[in-house]
């Protein structure tokens, strides 16, 4: 007995030293980064990416969430396009039906709950956090004016397309959810504050301001900052019932008779990818309105802020796949089957004149060809005989909208062996735009809407048209979306100009609520009751 | 620093302390007819001396006085008295007294006494295993436990199947019981070959499994392999069996005359693809086994062989796994020292489910190979073969099969010691250490002519290699006292306390590169040195992982007191720490109590022999699935550019310190019952799982940007009843006929989901993304079919009329309303079954034996995708083929999601049947003895349900389309059979047995 209580009184003891010794459970993460870095790095002066070209450090990664949904499928971009009358998603028999949401957000029946709406959000409010930490980090001032504007600009997403949202300006803090002329405030102020002046005026000095003046399309400067406030002006009247007509048509002009850019016309040309060798008849050039777009567009004058896309280190733009048909991966001899989803328009396409040469650039018509330019032919039917073509009519919106049916989208150009990925840059803001933003402020401050026909002609005469000697509201909301057309700017337009309720094509709705877009339902279960929906949802 | 450092030796000198015990006298062996027996009480009669025999069926007492008598007493057996007379070893044979009451039960850290077990414990031998090909130990007991679901949709060789315990007992943590293989926690059944198994011990409710802690919230298998015995001459055994499978109960779909007539698309030919792409399998298995055993050693060595096909063209696998075990006895008997080890070596063609999916889809009017299309075809560029290339998710299924490589190998070498030292009678230390290396490599290969992911259609990007690598070690040490003591007649009690240590090492690598030389008829995934990838760094895509430190340490205490020989308590408590937790929370405490009490000690009861009732609680918890989910992670950004520099970007989850185990709290009450010919076991259960783990969509704008979070985020309710009944029907002389029925049924109800009510998972591409059918709400009861209802009306457009189920005039079904309030959305069906059974028979008659095993399953319902997708008759997709079951209606030409392709898959199935001979032998012959058998499993099945399987799919993979790849398991979501499925087959077994 004795010696079972020695023995017990061991192992307790083992075991209480166990206690001490043996219940090492810290966990360090191996394969995943748990800690925060920044490195400037060593500046790569080959090629396009000469020293201070592209952002860099704390900067880098704010810069690169643009990228995310703003030329791809499921959020910002599919949500501004696909509920204009520029395109639909049409379910083509078995295909793209995906529980109606696309047809949903076409015809304006979407509800909280619709998927796209919470990747819109998310996508910009981590874009906001980005930037907010990039705000906390040591910035010389222009960067962290670039980041003021930057987070400005997520910030006009949020309020153009849900109106109320929450405000956050710090890492991991909470705010309330602010109506939507607080949010319209803040984006101001934000933006002032960045151009170092109280107030847009005409003769406001910039030099002040902690932004540059450098054209590099890549790094916000002052007439990237003075483009994102045009826009917010231009549309002032929507968010706060107050118009800004002035303000927006200074903005614009200071960035037209200030900024280094031009129009990029006749002279204006970059080598045409999607060339194919045996097939003479495509271009060696794409010159004007189609190079601003193009898969080489990098630098172009009329580029005054763009996202920089690229298909190995930047991927995001995927228009090749969310656009075209099956079969023309073989026009193109593209890496990925494309999926057959995103068809324009008839009433749109044909809009267009058929002397304007955006038509030709925007859009891929009638019977395709395959990649030594002979006829493109539908494997999948039993007539050898026919070829893949995009007709302008669309059968249907559903159920069975026929699959070649519809022209395709390829302003952001496609180039032959391109990959999922897309090379294109994306404008934020672009000379072309400007032009318009001026224009139309100049004539509605004047009441009068041949103010615009000056600016209005410019750009028609880019697009090989004639001058027009006058011009009405209606007149000058279809130029300004034969030139913006795939530039996520129709929804907006389409509200200021009243005619998002209008009826289009299979369109009917016209809930006057439908301006803004329902708060995502998951954020709102989310938030513990700090976020609420808006009103009709 | 140092401390640390001091910490390590410290600790690496207890484990090293454990090993180094002292030594101290009757011994012998206990047996019956068949073998040793363990768990045999042995007194030294009038004392309250006396011990148990071992799992060897060894025992020791001292002090026994030359003239005393030891009593051997055993439940199920007759008690013998013998006198010692100055021997020092008394072997004894017990001779079988009533009905074949299993005795001793391993219940981990030890065995018990079967009368005085007071959890919900099933122990299946050897004899009651399933028959036939068995591929993997948990088709062994596949229907055997109630309450345990194995499932193995289709019944590819390749998958180890779904087990599940009691239902979903986690929601983040690992769903599938905790294995223990001869002591050691944590392994896999795919490590120990089917024959090799004596016994597998399933501890069903959180009493029983609470000494398991964080680990056995879903339940633990405990698998005894064979062993050698004492004293026993050298002695082989073979058993070999040589199994065919065919396919059967396909998918419905159109013949060409059928396709046509639909308005199908002609391409001229006629191709039975799903003949092309299965086939006859064969299958063999051959298991040598040799033991023996010397007064302090025993033995066994087994050689296991496995051969097999699947049904799918190039899909199979074939096995090596050798295991040895030796026990050995020192210091009379008081230091037991007993090693096991097992070395596997699986070569697998994992071949390609997706071929099984496009046998259905592919038009059955296009040709195999290209040169047989109707229009000039470039059949080089596919090699040979034809391929539709306009279509989205099209791809030759014979292609796929006979061109591609899909395969793998892993080897693991698994050991582990133990030692059990008898410092006195009473007590006993134990050690056990282990360790396991398993390494594994897969790897594909799709041609340069692959059109299925292998770029055939591009330009200049051909053929694609995949390689995937990974390496897992486990060590485990545990040490552990044991403490038995008899007071007197009236109380007894055994107590248990320990130390458990684990820690997992985990590495993978994986590399994808691509853009072979086109035009040469070569496998480069030997040389992809070749890829011109290479030349552009984009292209490659390579991943690597590495999980270190991933440990479990635990200490725990358990009692087992006896009052009277007929009251039983049992209470434990386990402290369990594991590194997956968030550092404010590391550690939790798992208790346990349970009492049981033989009833028919006191009530006496005429004909009955046993009368048990019993009462458990227990909690046990769950970890969960991956290391460092509580922390939070980052990404690298590049500069806009791409080029320069680079800072950390907002990544996936935030990070969450208090994140703990998930709890489960388990009341079970029992009855067994035994009398004459019947016996029976009854068990009521409510378990409680409280914290599960789930990654929790966070409010994005108020934190940080990040958009989810692992949190402890809600609570489960199962209630659920199991029964086992076991007859004699028959019991003479001549024909024995025994009948058993296990049956089981439960119901788990959400009651708390921080994440929020949604609805999960995506029928997908093409159509129907965005298409979630299965319903995850609060209050409600998990793995419901959600989804609008098919009124039998179809309008102009062949559009199916969706019913509107609210009344409120509007039919409002559109998938982002399926949980709005005008919604008319309902439950089509539950993805789980109400009630599953298996009900054996087996019959015995001189030399002959029969053996038929029915299982089934009802109350389930299944989303029958294959039809979904493509038994409307879409005519702008004439290419594909058309599933055409007796559900298939001409007029519906729109695919749209419904209550029509939400079937009932209510089931009874034949699973086994085996007949069976055992030769007359003499006992001096040669040959001791032989047995021939011949079993079919899968015979046949009763049910409505006209997809390829009705069995229930307890989780989803997700949507498959165009090539891809199946995600993460959704536990949340069951009843969906998705396109990937296997196909059902059927084998008929030649089995051979026979002992040297």
């Amino acid at each position: 007995m004795k010696k079972m209580k020695k023995f017990l009184l061991l192992f307790l003891g083992v075991i209480s030293m166990m206690f001490y010794t043996c219940t090492d459970l810290e966990e360090v993460l191996e394969d995943e980064l748990s800690t925060e870095f920044s490195d400037d790095g060593v500046p790569d002066n080959s090629g396009e990416t000469a020293g201070g070209v592209f952002p860099s450090g704390a900067l880098a990664a704010a810069y690169g969430r643009l990228r995310n949904g703003s030329a791809g499928h499921g959020s910002y971009y599919s949500v501004q396009t696909v509920s204009s009358d520029e395109m639909a998603i049409g379910q083509k028999g078995g295909d793209w039906f995906d529980g109606g949401i696309w047809l949903d957000m076409h015809r304006h029946t979407v509800n909280s709950s619709n998927g796209p709406l919470n990747g819109t959000w998310v996508d910009a409010y981590g874009g906001i956090a980005e930037t907010n930490l990039a705000l906390e980090s040591a910035l010389s001032p222009g960067e962290a004016a670039q980041a003021k504007t930057i987070r400005a600009f997520f910030y006009w997403r949020l309020l153009d397309l849900y109106g109320r949202v929450k405000l956050i300006t710090s890492s991991g803090s909470d705010a309330p959810q602010s109506e939507r002329t607080a949010v319209f405030d803040f984006v101001e102020q934000e933006l002032l504050d960045a151009l170092g002046i109280p107030a847009v005026t005409a003769s406001m000095d910039l030099s002040g301001s902690d932004l540059g003046t450098g054209s590099e399309p890549y790094i916000v400067n002052q007439f990237a900052a003075l483009g994102v406030l045009a826009k917010l002006y231009l549309n002032a009247e929507v968010y706060t019932g107050t118009a800004r007509w002035d303000e927006a048509m200074w903005a614009a002009s200071y960035i037209i008779d200030n900024g280094p850019y031009q129009l990029c016309e006749d002279g204006c040309s970059v080598l045409n990818l999607a060339k194919r060798p045996n097939v003479a008849s495509d271009p060696d050039q794409l010159s004007g309105y189609a190079a601003v777009f193009a898969p080489n567009n990098q630098f172009n004058p009329e580029m005054i802020w763009s996202i920089y896309y690229d298909e190995s280190n930047a991927g995001g733009m995927n228009f090749s796949q969310m656009n075209l048909h099956y079969s023309s991966q073989q026009t193109f001899a593209l890496d990925a089957q494309p999926w057959n989803g995103y068809q324009v328009l008839e009433e749109f396409y044909n809009s267009y004149d058929n002397g304007d040469l955006r038509k030709e650039a925007n859009f891929l018509a009638g019977p395709q060809t395959d990649f030594d330019g002979a006829d493109l032919l539908d494997y999948a039917s039993d007539d050898p005989t026919i070829v893949v073509e995009y007709t302008p009519e669309i059968s249907e919106l559903e159920p069975n909208s026929v699959r070649q049916s519809g022209v395709r989208a390829k302003k952001f150009s496609f180039q032959l062996f391109g990959r999922p990925d897309m090379n294109n840059d994306y404008p934020i803001v672009r000379l072309g735009d400007v032009y318009l933003m001026r224009a139309e402020a100049m004539a509605r401050n004047a009441g009068n809407w041949n103010m615009a026909l000056p600016d209005v002609n410019t750009i028609r005469a880019r697009a090989g048209l004639s001058p027009l000697a006058s011009i009405d509201a209606d007149g000058f909301f279809d130029e300004r979306g034969k030139e913006m057309f795939q530039e996520s700017s129709r929804r907006t337009d389409l509200i200021r100009f009243g005619k998002w309720g209008d009826s289009w094509w299979e369109k009917t709705n016209s809930d006057a609520f439908r301006t803004v877009m329902p708060i995502p339902q998951e954020q709102i279960e989310a938030s513990g009751g700090t976020l609420t929906q808006n009103p009709g949802y | 620093m140092t401390q640390n450092l001091l910490r390590k030796i410290l600790c690496s000198f207890f484990f090293v302390l454990g090993s180094i015990l002292y030594a101290q006298t009757v011994t012998g062996t206990v047996s019956d007819a068949a073998g040793t027996l363990p768990g045999v009480n042995v007194i030294v009669k009038g004392t309250t001396n006396g011990a148990q025999t071992d799992l060897d069926g060894t025992y020791t007492l001292d002090n026994v006085a030359s003239d005393a008598v030891l009593v051997f007493s055993y439940l199920g057996f007759k008690t013998q008295e013998i006198a010692v007379n100055g021997r020092s070893v008394i072997d004894v044979t017990l001779e079988e007294d009533v009905a074949q009451l299993e005795a001793v039960v391993v219940v981990g850290y030890g065995n018990q006494v079967r009368k005085e077990i007071t959890t919900a414990v099933t122990s299946v031998s050897e004899e009651e295993f399933n028959k036939g090909v068995i591929n993997n130990a948990s088709q062994l007991l596949q229907g055997k436990v109630a309450g345990l679901s194995v499932y193995n949709k289709g019944g590819n060789p390749n998958d180890n199947g779904i087990i599940r315990l009691r239902g979903l007992s986690t929601v983040g943590g690992n769903t599938e019981p905790l294995v223990v293989i001869d002591g050691v926690l944590g392994q896999s059944l795919n490590n120990v070959d089917p024959s090799d198994i004596k016994n597998i011990t399933v501890l069903k409710d959180g009493s029983a499994a609470a000494i398991y802690g964080s680990r056995a919230s879903s339940g633990v298998i405990l698998v005894t392999t064979k062993s050698g015995k004492s004293n026993q001459p050298f002695s082989v055994e073979y058993n070999g069996q040589y199994g065919v499978s065919d396919a059967i109960n396909e998918v419905e779909i159109m013949d060409r005359g059928q396709f046509l007539a639909t308005g199908g698309t002609d391409l001229g030919s006629d191709t039975d693809w799903v003949d092309e792409v299965t086939r006859s399998a064969f299958s063999q298995v051959h298991n040598i086994a040799m033991s023996g055993g010397a007064e302090n050693t025993n033995y066994r060595v087994a050689v296991n062989y496995r051969d097999t096909e699947g049904i799918l063209l190039n899909s199979g696998f074939e096995q090596l796994n050798v295991r040895g075990n030796f026990t050995g006895r020192l210091f009379n008997d008081k230091l037991r020292i007993n090693f096991n080890s097992a070395f596997t070596q699986r070569d697998s063609d994992f071949g390609f489910n997706e071929a099984l999916r496009y046998a259905i889809v592919y038009n059955p009017t296009a040709p195999v190979f290209g040169d047989d299309a109707p229009f000039a075809f470039n059949s080089d560029q596919f090699g040979g073969y034809f391929e539709t290339l306009g279509l989205f998710d099209s791809f030759n299924p014979v292609s796929i099969a006979e061109q591609n490589r899909n395969a793998g190998a892993t080897t693991t070498i698994n050991y582990n010691a133990d030692f059990r030292y008898s410092i006195t009678d009473d007590l006993t230390a134990t050690l056990n250490v282990g360790q396991q290396v398993s390494r594994t490599d897969n790897n594909q290969y799709y041609p340069t002519t692959a059109f299925f992911r292998g770029g055939a259609v591009s330009p200049f990007r051909k053929g694609r290699a995949d390689f995937y690598s990974n390496e897992a070690r486990t060590k485990t040490l545990e040490l552990f006292g044991t403490y038995n003591k008899t007071f007197n007649d009236f109380f007894r009690m055994k107590l248990d306390g320990g130390y458990s240590f684990q820690e997992n090492d985990f590495n993978e690598n994986y590399l994808q590169v691509g853009d072979f030389p086109p035009g040469v008829d070569f496998d480069f995934s030997n040389a992809i040195e070749v890829s011109q990838d290479l030349n552009e760094a984009g292209r490659v895509i390579a991943n690597s992982g590495r999980n270190d430190d991933d440990r479990i340490i635990a200490f725990f205490l358990r009692g087992n007191f006896t009052f009277d020989d007929a009251i039983y308590l049992t209470a434990s408590l386990r402290r369990e720490g594991s590194s997956r937790f968030g550092e404010d929370n590391q550690w939790g405490t798992f208790p346990s109590v349970a009492v049981g009490a033989d009833l028919n000690n006191y009530l006496q009861l005429d004909n009955v022999s046993l009368l048990k009732a019993r009462l458990g609680y227990g909690v046990t918890g769950a970890i969960p699935p991956g290391v460092g989910l509580s922390q939070t992670t980052f990404n690298v950004t590049n500069g806009a550019g791409g080029f320069g520099s680079s800072s950390t970007g907002i990544g996936t989850r935030l990070a969450n310190p208090d994140l703990k185990w998930e709890e489960k709290r388990e009341l079970n009450f029992g009855i067994e019952f035994a009398m004459d010919r019947l016996s029976a076991t009854v068990d009521l259960y409510n378990r409680d799982i409280v914290d599960f783990i789930t990654s929790v969509q966070i409010d994005a704008a108020s934190n940080n940007g990040f958009t989810s979070q692992f949190q402890n985020s809600g609570e489960l309710n199962t209630k659920g009843f199991e029964l086992t009944v076991n007859y004699d029907i028959v019991r003479n002389d001549r024909v024995k006929y025994n009948m058993g029925l296990v049956a089981s049924t439960y119901e788990t109800v959400l009651e708390k989901n921080v994440g929020g009510d949604r609805t999960i998972a995506n029928l997908g591409a093409p159509g129907q993304n965005d298409t979630e059918v299965i319903l995850v709400r609060e209050g409600d009861e998990i793995g419901q079919i959600w989804g609008p209802v098919f009124t039998g009306e179809v309008d102009a457009n062949g559009t199916p009329i969706l019913a509107d189920i609210n009344g409120d005039g509007n039919v409002v079904a559109d998938q982002g309303s399926a949980l709005a309030e005008d919604g008319d959305f309902k439950v089509l069906g539950q993805g789980f079954p109400d009630w599953e059974i298996g009900w054996t028979h087996q019959v015995q008659f001189g030399n002959w034996d029969v053996n038929a095993f029915f299982r089934g399953a009802f109350g389930h319902s299944m989303v029958n995708t294959f039809r979904v997708f493509y038994e409307p008759r879409i005519g702008s997709q004439s290419s594909y083929n058309y599933v055409n079951t007796d559900l298939a209606r001409d007029d519906i030409r729109t695919a749209q999601f419904s209550s029509y392709y939400v079937e009932k898959a209510d089931f009874l199935r034949l699973d086994n049947l085996t007949v069976g001979y055992n030769f007359d032998l003499n006992d001096d012959s040669f040959i001791k003895s032989a047995r021939v058998s011949l079993t079919a499993q899968n015979l046949f099945t009763i049910t409505d349900y006209t997809g390829a399987d009705p069995e229930p799919a307890f989780q989803d993979l997700g949507a498959v389309d165009n090539g891809g790849n199946t995600g993460n398991p959704e536990v949340l979501a069951p009843g969906i059979d998705r396109r990937y499925n296997y196909f059902q087959n059927r084998t008929i077994t030649l089995g051979l047995n026979v002992k040297f």
